[in-house]
């Protein structure tokens, strides 16, 4: 502490073979984020992730708009996974105002979550894909979500950041021939995304790529806390909408996947695997679904929680996403902290990257389902 | 699992104390309550949630406490909360378990405090907390968010860097509440 | 971008183009022609009509329309044409450039959008004209600590090398070939051994450490894919008892090599594959490990360059490919033979007939040659370009993996069937085939 350098500035002694590389946060396969890697030839010896260059304080500006104001901004940072962002913040004002929500609005809350989870798995799947240097891999998941971003276009208003879950339901009802459209759409897209495995996961240069790269075994998944793929695809058997069931969940038959290797290649299958069980909600949901019926309760103006907090939790596209609010009696939050799926996995990096040979760092990086922004909110 | 959990209406802890509380949460607090008496604070019991308050001198005892016999094993967050009026800062620990599937719905709120100084120098003034990574490693990276963002130095935590924020960030900790934002 | 000024009047239009003519007119006139007189004293002019041709005939010669197309005759028969134009570069880039297109196109189908669309007006067609415009236009930065000579030199010694690769190459029978020597096989080898010279001596200069790694990844696996390159040509080779490629696709009248060795043939295409740096085995620019690989530092033209080679390097291994194994120019006849009236009579159109003397051009085989040859060309290239849409990148250790475990010992497999057809008897000099 003599010279007050902030950490981070120092100078440090290395070795003469090991060479530094700053992946990112201008490099092709690095997202909004810098790993610095030490090679030794083609092993890395260390990995330092160092995210923080999309922070835009979610969190603090949270505390200065009330919880109808704070609605369109908590969603960006996935706003890919718009829905799926908002609805712990969605369920947790709702128990401090103790708001009850119709019948018809959870059914629809779940559907639009679901179709939101493949949208987003389908944007992780093209970025995987072109990290492992399979160009079609990008462009096919990117074209079919297209569907998906069409019809929660018609449903609500927006192509991406939707802003569709309200405390006390949704924002508005669907059309006229949604379930129709729906049903439609979710099928064809069911058929196209089973091609995908033709192409890609029985792919034999990518299962020698991605298979026993980066083994995390159950043991450490379940010490490092990490969540979501990486948590289901090393064996353990936890997913929210199964264990902690929210709105309509409970009444709908969720099977979650779990595969037993913990490697990249597992880790990369489960999301796909969870795009299927998507379209079979998506199917049960429709089905159950009141025909007819309000969406949405109302709020007084500017509503003001009790002296109390709530912390809520739902399976996002990358894992369990929990929303922390501390409620003082004021119509703002007195602290809300979202903790996000891609915060917690960010610890597996500099475990996981640790002796992995340096071709293997996309293929690892990219299967923890890491999102840059939503990690650094 | 059948039942839909319906969000509770009026849950507030303190004005309802008669209420019935839920069986297993109950008892996974008189667990608690029978091994620390006094040191630690049962704050409240709702549905699948319980909140425990402990002293910053006793956090790593209760915490081995709570992994060990009460078998959650990870973190799924850890928030800094400040409080001016109180001249504190609360770091709440949100702790979940994987192995035990009684636990799954399961979130153990574990709230400690430490004292807060008006002109901080975060890492070298008295907002100490004893760092809990070697008993949850899973806080590794929470802990350092919550360093960087109220100025809580956790002791023996081995990487106490800044993470999000910029290395020359030379400014309060922001989500202290005197760190006004602009033009609010 | 509309299509038509908004001031667009016919009249200026009309105007302008006549503005350009009388210029272009003028100063040929007032600078070409005396240009020309002033080389072709420097010029060795030809004999014509039992005549050495001082400049001034010459000139006149050039002028009279009879005798055009017997110059340009000429012309196409020098050296100079055939190392820039026809079988040598100039061919090379069209293709090149034929394949960038036919690459785009084809990948854009493949994975279910148009590709380049709007450029060029039918089908993008001019998007690489546009690309390369981009890239002329473009600053050329180099790194501050680079070795600036060699850093310069790279691209170039890399087009360079291309260019002689493509030299080798036979395009058509009757010797339209710009280096017809006896060892051409192992000249080609030679050159293919520059690359990774090459491309770690830029890698080197750039003194970056993304190029560094990438120039390393191009050794190891120009390096360790060249043995199986050579080894699998090695039954062709012994069965045609030749190294010269024209005599190699002239052993092939009958019968294409690929029936008898299709396992070099397999080998040959895979380690061709590992040269061309091309998916599955673009590791020296992989990008999403190492940004661009040992091209990172190159900007502007230099870049382009260094694609233009690669693209080149393209052409000439699938080039070699159709040599050795798809029986070069051979083919059926089926380009139609020139018109007989226009070489006798002339076309008439109206009152006005136009008689072309030495016609024609070009003779009827080597333009049949040619078609075939480029149609194996361009098949072989489709090959090397599809697995860009099916197969992701692989890894250097199982890429070393499969050069050296694999392919080596499907060639010395390749060689002893090479061997077995030679000493039974059935091909090679004097089998029964």
């Amino acid at each position: 502490m003599t010279t007050q350098l902030p950490p981070g500035l120092q100078l440090e002694k290395v070795d003469e073979r090991i060479m530094t590389l700053n992946v990112g946060p201008q490099h092709p396969g690095s997202g909004h984020m810098r790993l610095i890697i030490k090679v030794d030839g083609d092993y890395i010896v260390s990995c330092d992730p160092d995210p923080g260059y999309v922070h835009r304080g979610e969190e603090k500006m949270a505390e200065y708009r009330n919880y109808i104001v704070n609605i369109p901004h908590l969603e960006r940072p996935v706003i890919h996974d718009s829905c799926n962002v908002l609805y712990p913040y969605c369920l947790g004002v709702e128990e401090l105002l103790g708001l009850e929500v119709p019948e018809r609005a959870k059914y629809l809350r779940v559907i639009a979550s679901e179709l939101n989870r493949c949208v987003y798995i389908q944007y992780w799947l093209a970025i995987y894909g072109i990290f492992l240097g399979h160009s079609t891999m990008f462009m096919w998941p990117a074209g079919d979500r297209e569907l998906l971003i069409d019809l929660l276009e018609k449903i609500t208003g927006a192509r991406v950041t939707h802003a569709y879950f309200v405390p006390g339901g949704i924002r508005n009802d669907v059309p006229a021939n949604f379930e129709d459209m729906c049903l439609k759409r979710v099928n064809y897209f069911e058929k196209r995304i089973k091609e995908y495995a033709a192409i890609f996961y029985d792919n034999p240069i990518l299962i020698s790529r991605t298979q026993g790269a980066g083994v995390l075994s159950r043991e450490d998944a379940i010490r490092l806390g990490t969540t979501g793929s990486t948590l289901r695809a090393s064996g353990v058997d936890f997913d929210l909408r199964k264990k902690e069931p929210y709105d309509a969940y409970g009444e709908l038959d969720v099977h979650s996947n779990v595969l037993k290797d913990g490697d990249s290649y597992a880790r990369s299958k489960i999301p796909w695997l969870d795009m299927l069980e998507s379209c079979n909600i998506i199917r049960q949901a429709l089905q159950k679904m009141p025909k007819s019926g309000s969406v949405r309760v109302k709020l007084k103006p500017n509503p003001k929680g009790g002296n109390d907090e709530v912390y809520k939790r739902v399976e996002s596209g990358r894992g369990s996403l929990g929303c922390y609010i501390v409620s003082r009696s004021q119509p703002e939050p007195y602290r809300l902290k979202l903790s996000v799926g891609s915060f917690r996995n960010l610890i597996c990096m500099p475990y996981l990257l640790k002796g992995e040979k340096l071709g293997n760092m996309p293929a690892v990086y990219w299967s923890l389902n890491y999102w840059p922004v939503e990690a650094d909110r | 699992m059948s039942q839909p959990e319906t969000p509770e209406t009026k849950s507030l802890a303190k004005a309802q104390p008669q209420k019935e509380l839920p069986q297993f949460e109950k008892s996974l607090a008189d667990k608690l309550e029978s091994k620390f008496n006094s040191k630690a604070t049962i704050e409240f019991v709702k549905v699948n949630r319980i909140r425990v308050k402990v002293k910053k001198e006793d956090v790593l005892d209760v915490a081995r406490f709570i992994r060990d016999e009460l078998h959650f094993d990870h973190a799924e967050s850890v928030t800094g909360v400040d409080y001016p009026d109180q001249k504190e800062i609360e770091v709440v620990y949100h702790l979940g378990s994987y192995t035990d599937p009684e636990l799954a719905k399961q979130v153990l709120t574990l709230a400690t405090r430490a004292p807060r100084e008006e002109n901080p120098s975060p890492g070298n003034d008295s907002t100490r907390l004893p760092s809990l990574r070697d008993i949850f490693y899973s806080v590794e990276f929470h802990e350092r968010e919550c360093f960087e963002m109220l100025g809580v130095y956790f002791e023996n935590h081995p990487d106490n860097r800044r993470l999000l924020l910029p290395e020359d960030w030379a400014d309060l900790p922001p989500m202290r509440k005197d760190f006004k934002i602009k033009g609010r | 971008m509309s299509a038509i000024a908004p001031k667009f009047r016919f009249s200026y239009f009309i105007k302008s183009i006549l503005d350009n003519a009388f210029w272009a007119v003028t100063l040929f006139a007032l600078i070409g022609i005396p240009i020309m007189m002033v080389l072709f004293f420097y010029f060795n002019l030809p004999v014509m009509n039992d005549k050495l041709t001082t400049p001034y005939l010459m000139l006149t010669t050039i002028a009279d329309p009879s005798r055009q197309i017997p110059l340009l005759k000429s012309l196409i028969h020098t050296d100079f044409f055939r190392i820039t134009a026809f079988p040598g570069f100039g061919f090379a880039a069209l293709l090149a450039a034929a394949t960038i297109f036919i690459e785009r196109k084809m990948l854009a189908k493949l994975q279910l959008r148009v590709g380049p669309f709007y450029c060029g007006k039918i089908e993008g067609i001019l998007q690489l004209a546009g690309d390369g415009l981009k890239l002329i236009s473009k600053e050329i930065i180099i790194p501050a600590k680079a070795d600036k000579p060699i850093f310069w030199a790279a691209p170039v010694l890399f087009v360079a090398t291309a260019a002689a690769f493509v030299a080798l190459i036979p395009v058509a029978g009757g010797g339209w070939v710009v280096a017809d020597i006896d060892v051409g096989l192992l000249a080609v080898f030679a050159i293919i051994g520059f690359f990774p010279i090459i491309t770690v001596l830029s890698a080197w200069s750039a003194n970056s450490k993304f190029p560094f790694i990438g120039g390393i990844r191009a050794l190891h696996q120009m390096i360790s894919f060249e043995i199986p390159l050579i080894l699998s040509v090695l039954g062709v080779v012994i069965l045609t008892g030749s190294l010269n490629l024209s005599e190699i696709v002239q052993s092939q009248i009958h019968y294409w090599w690929i029936v008898f060795l299709p396992i070099g043939a397999i080998v040959f295409f895979i380690a061709m594959l590992a040269e061309l740096e091309r998916i599955p085995f673009d590791l020296p620019e992989a990008e999403s490990e190492i940004v661009a690989g040992w091209l990172t530092e190159f900007s502007g033209m230099m870049y382009g360059l260094v694609q233009l080679g690669s693209y080149v390097k393209l052409y000439a291994f699938s080039a070699l490919f159709v040599v050795l194994f798809l029986g070069g120019w051979n083919g059926p006849m089926v380009w139609p033979p020139f018109p007989e009236e226009i070489i006798k009579n002339g076309i008439t159109m109206g009152p006005i007939t136009a008689r072309f003397p030495g016609l024609p051009l070009l003779d009827q085989q080597m333009l049949n040659d040619t078609l075939w040859f480029v149609i194996k060309t361009m098949g072989v290239i489709f090959m090397v370009l599809l697995p860009r849409g099916v197969f992701p990148r692989i890894r250097i250790d199982l890429l070393l993996h499969i050069g050296w475990y694999k392919l080596i010992g499907l060639c010395f497999v390749n060689i002893f069937i090479a061997l077995g057809l030679l000493y039974a008897g059935v091909l090679g000099p004097g089998g029964i085939l």
